[in-house]
């Protein structure tokens, strides 16, 4: 059992992609399907930061909505082609992370958390404020992206099926790149950042740079994120930037497991297809999700995942 | 050359109206072991806060190697070459013991690199390994930290802080909360590690490091009260004044 | 836009004062409840539009607005110390995000409660006959119920000033935020002390809530931008300190209302433009001090 786990870890890219591959057969519907994997990429950028990182805020909707209105922009008012649209929307959401991150990391403590909030509603603000480029409070329309030519091949976007396979290609990139990045010095650095900040720069790691670079690949992979709701929507409502969606990766991440790889998957697919039934039956979804996100934080921290992990290693030792 | 590795001149430490340091200038001669001691509130711990990187004295100089490093970020301490160790132990608790100094040499190594998996930097597992078999942690090596014992745990502060190759040791009140025999181990371990590089201690267990300094300095109400050889300071009529029925 | 006249701009400095004044409330409840507990209240906005409820409940049912002041404190009150007991507390000891994440999810629970029971088109409430209208204040017709909100600020402010400074527990609660060891070696029940803070925290939240439901619209979301701007406000002024909390409360609502006189697009970004230079200049906070709570 112990060699299965070391295979697993050792290839956690190839596993989630493996069940990530499979994903859309065992949900009702493939946009469904597609969101989950959209949003378990925020969450996967979100969890560098707070899970690993140990870093809170409440402002990554700033990155997920300025993916999306950047490569929506660039698709409808610069008429770019997808993939310069994806490197435009991702790099964007970058530049703001160096920007806000800049800022908010010399807030000390918990006001960090405070200074992420505010900082992404100033996002909001200015998105909202940019009409005539975003759309103001109806959202940016006609992100249309039909087919997509690779390498001589042309796929048909529009097909739920092939546009979630495309995605999921981008996704398997982003989780290629975070593995290599937990995995290589700078993942131990970021390690002790979070395990004891005074410790590590007495070590001489310049915890403050550390944060920040941190901070702006999650920012990037939130981003990417972004880029990809777009072109999956279509649209790019106004909501992308609100303070709801920054508390979305804090939820899903929670749910599922802060800290660990598979985590904010397992915890963006509990939530969405929570929100998928229960909005069935009730419009008060926002109370079920209030209420089972208090029982997590007082009774399962560790999240689904993170409770299955910490339940199968106690068994093995 | 005889120019000290590290001098502290007219160092100063004021808190609103208090002045927890007042015009401390001292400096420390290369591959030393000297010790700072005074009763309790003598300023011992803000001394060692400012030439260690910690605080910033309001007023006041620190010069390592003919270089003034008043004011550098904690970071760039143990660049430099000075490291030290906490009083309250402070070390990575959820890491595993061989992870936390494995992690401490690396910074020498690397400290941005994203790409290349660490697993395979094998010449720094193998100088972790050395420095817990120098601290004699090699047993405890896949504990987590948290689950050490609290001897244990001021070892691995030690081998963090020897983990920069550091040339200065500062190591505050390495012996707190040890046994009798735990005390004993680390008091021969400092001795060793001062043979290859200076070392500045800050204790107040007075009979401790009586034996086995070259040099110690007496702080009291945040001032130099004396300093010189163990049996100058113990001679020194103001010090026994201030340790009186303390047993010099 | 017309001539900018000296009385103009005074006035429009004024009217800033009348909405620093709820900033400033706002800011001291969050700063009482960090100070002491080291708790970041995300449910203050949250509990700010219940007080808002609550006064257009209580308002509406007796008719009587000032007894309704001194109930929706009241109400609000209890419910913090339901909150404070029941799901704050088996939090303390487990690390400064998780009773953040908390109140975090609580305000979703609030916000969608009152939903429930009010509706999502939003209650609005009218100030008492008694405020209404406007004054001359010399350089122009101000609102009423404006200066009475400044006038009940300062009335509340100067109250919790005393109630710190002069009483026991305002030591105790001086001494807790200091170093709540020395108050659990002095043998006083910290418990019932965060409890009581907590409460007096959340009862402040609910009072601005109803001071405030006259001045602007009453919908269950009324409590998000709000608790932007107290952290806004937080960040500026420094946790833990009154004066900190008044002073930054009145220079972000002046802040705010001169940029809308001038620009009235960059009246939001301009209290968020103050943030960004006390980041930059003063991390801590105006009168915050260097490594408290950092």
């Amino acid at each position: 059992m112990r060699d299965a786990f070391d295979l697993v870890s050792r290839h956690r890219v190839a596993a989630v992609v493996l069940v990530l591959i499979a994903f859309p057969w065992v949900m009702p519907y493939e946009a469904l399907a597609i969101n989950i994997l959209i949003f378990g990429l925020f969450a996967v950028g979100f969890n560098l930061l707070f899970g690993y990182t140990g870093m809170l805020s409440f402002g990554h909707a700033a990155f997920l909505g300025s993916g999306s209105y950047l490569a929506g922009i660039a698709i409808v008012h610069g008429g770019w082609p997808w993939y310069a649209a994806i490197a435009a929307g991702t790099l964007g959401a970058a530049v703001i992370g160096l920007l806000m991150g800049a800022l908010a990391i010399r807030a000390r403590g918990i006001y960090f958390s405070m200074v992420t909030l505010a900082l992404a509603q100033c996002v909001y603000y200015l998105f909202y404020q940019a009409d005539s480029w975003t759309g103001g409070e109806n959202g940016l329309r006609g992100v249309r992206v039909n087919a997509i030519k690779v390498f001589g091949v042309e796929l048909d976007f529009v097909h739920p099926m092939t546009k979630y396979y495309i995605v999921l290609a981008f996704v398997a990139l982003a989780l290629w790149f975070v593995s290599r990045v937990l995995a290589s010095p700078f993942g131990a650095v970021i390690e002790t950042v979070r395990e004891n900040d005074r410790r590590a720069a007495a070590c001489g790691y310049d915890v403050a740079r550390t944060r920040l670079v941190v901070f702006v690949l999650s920012a990037a992979i939130c981003g990417l994120a972004g880029t990809l709701r777009a072109l999956h929507l279509s649209v790019v409502p106004i909501e992308s930037l609100h303070y709801l969606t920054s508390g979305h990766a804090v939820m899903m991440c929670l749910l599922g497991g802060m800290g660990t790889f598979f985590g904010p998957f397992v915890g963006a697919a509990v939530f969405l297809y929570l929100e998928d039934v229960v909005t069935t039956w009730t419009k008060h979804w926002m109370l079920v999700v209030g209420v089972v996100f208090i029982v997590f934080v007082l009774f399962f921290p560790r999240g689904i995942w993170g409770s299955i992990l910490h339940w199968a290693r106690r068994r093995e030792a | 050359m005889t120019q000290p590795i590290l001098a502290a001149e007219g160092l100063s430490m004021r808190y609103g109206k208090f002045l927890a340091l007042n015009q401390v200038s001292v400096s420390f001669e290369r591959n030393t072991l000297t010790a700072i001691i005074g009763p309790n509130g003598a300023g011992k711990s803000t001394f060692f806060n400012v030439i260690s990187g910690a605080y910033r004295p309001s007023f006041g100089r620190v010069i390592f190697e003919g270089r003034d490093i008043t004011g550098s970020p904690q970071h760039a301490f143990a660049r430099m070459g000075i490291a030290k160790s906490f009083q309250i132990t402070s070390v990575f608790p959820q890491l595993s013991t061989h992870e936390n100094v494995r992690v401490a040499v690396q910074m020498r190594h690397s400290r941005f690199d994203m790409l290349t998996p660490r697993d395979s930097l094998t010449e720094l597992t193998h100088k972790a390994d050395r420095l817990l078999a120098t601290v004699g942690l090699a047993a405890a090596r896949r504990r987590p930290a948290a689950d050490l014992a609290h001897g244990q745990q001021r070892c691995l502060e030690i081998a963090l802080a020897l983990a920069c190759e550091p040339k200065l040791l500062l190591l505050d009140e390495p012996t707190a909360g040890m046994s009798p025999e735990e005390t004993v181990a680390m008091m021969d371990l400092i001795v060793t590690l001062a043979r290859e590089r200076t070392v500045i201690l800050v204790e107040h267990k007075m009979k401790l490091v009586m034996g086995i300094c070259q040099r110690v300095i007496v702080l009291h109400h945040g001032e130099l009260l004396a300093e010189g050889s163990p049996e100058q300071v113990r001679a020194n009529a103001e010090v026994k004044r201030v340790y009186l029925g303390q047993g010099v | 836009m017309g001539e900018i006249t000296l009385n103009l701009l005074l006035l429009q400095a004024i009217a800033g004062v009348a909405l620093g004044a709820i900033f400033v409330l706002l800011a001291i409840g969050l700063s009482l409840i960090f100070g002491m507990l080291g708790v970041v209240n995300f449910a203050h906005g949250a509990f700010f539009m219940v007080g808002a409820y609550a006064g257009v409940y209580f308002y509406g049912l007796s008719g009587n607005f000032w007894f309704s002041l001194v109930l929706v404190p009241l109400t609000v009150g209890v419910v913090g110390l339901a909150v404070e007991r029941v799901l704050v507390r088996p939090l303390y000891g487990r690390g400064i995000d998780y009773p953040l994440l908390l109140t975090f999810g609580l305000s979703y629970v609030l916000v969608e409660a009152i939903r429930i029971l009010f509706g999502v088109e939003g209650n609005p409430m009218g100030p008492p006959a008694l405020l209404r209208g406007a004054v001359d204040i010399g350089v122009g017709h101000f609102p009423t119920y404006r200066l009475f909100l400044i006038g009940a600020t300062a009335v509340i402010v100067a109250a919790l000033w005393l109630f710190i400074e002069k009483t026991r527990f305002g030591l105790i609660i001086r001494a807790g935020a200091q170093d709540p060891e020395i108050v659990r070696i002095l043998g006083i029940d910290i418990s019932r002390v965060w409890l009581l803070i907590f409460a007096l925290g959340i009862a402040i939240a609910g009072l601005s809530g109803i001071l405030a439901a006259p001045t602007r619209a009453v919908t269950p979301e009324m409590g998000i931008p709000v608790l932007v701007e107290s952290f806004v406000v937080t960040v500026v002024g420094g946790m833990g300190s009154l004066a900190g909390a008044v002073v930054a409360g009145l220079l972000v609502g002046i802040v705010y209302s001169m940029t809308s006189l001038f620009a009235p697009e960059f009246a939001e970004m301009s209290i968020f433009a103050l943030m960004a230079l006390v980041l930059l200049l003063r991390p801590q906070g105006l009168f915050g001090r260097t490594g408290l709570f950092g």
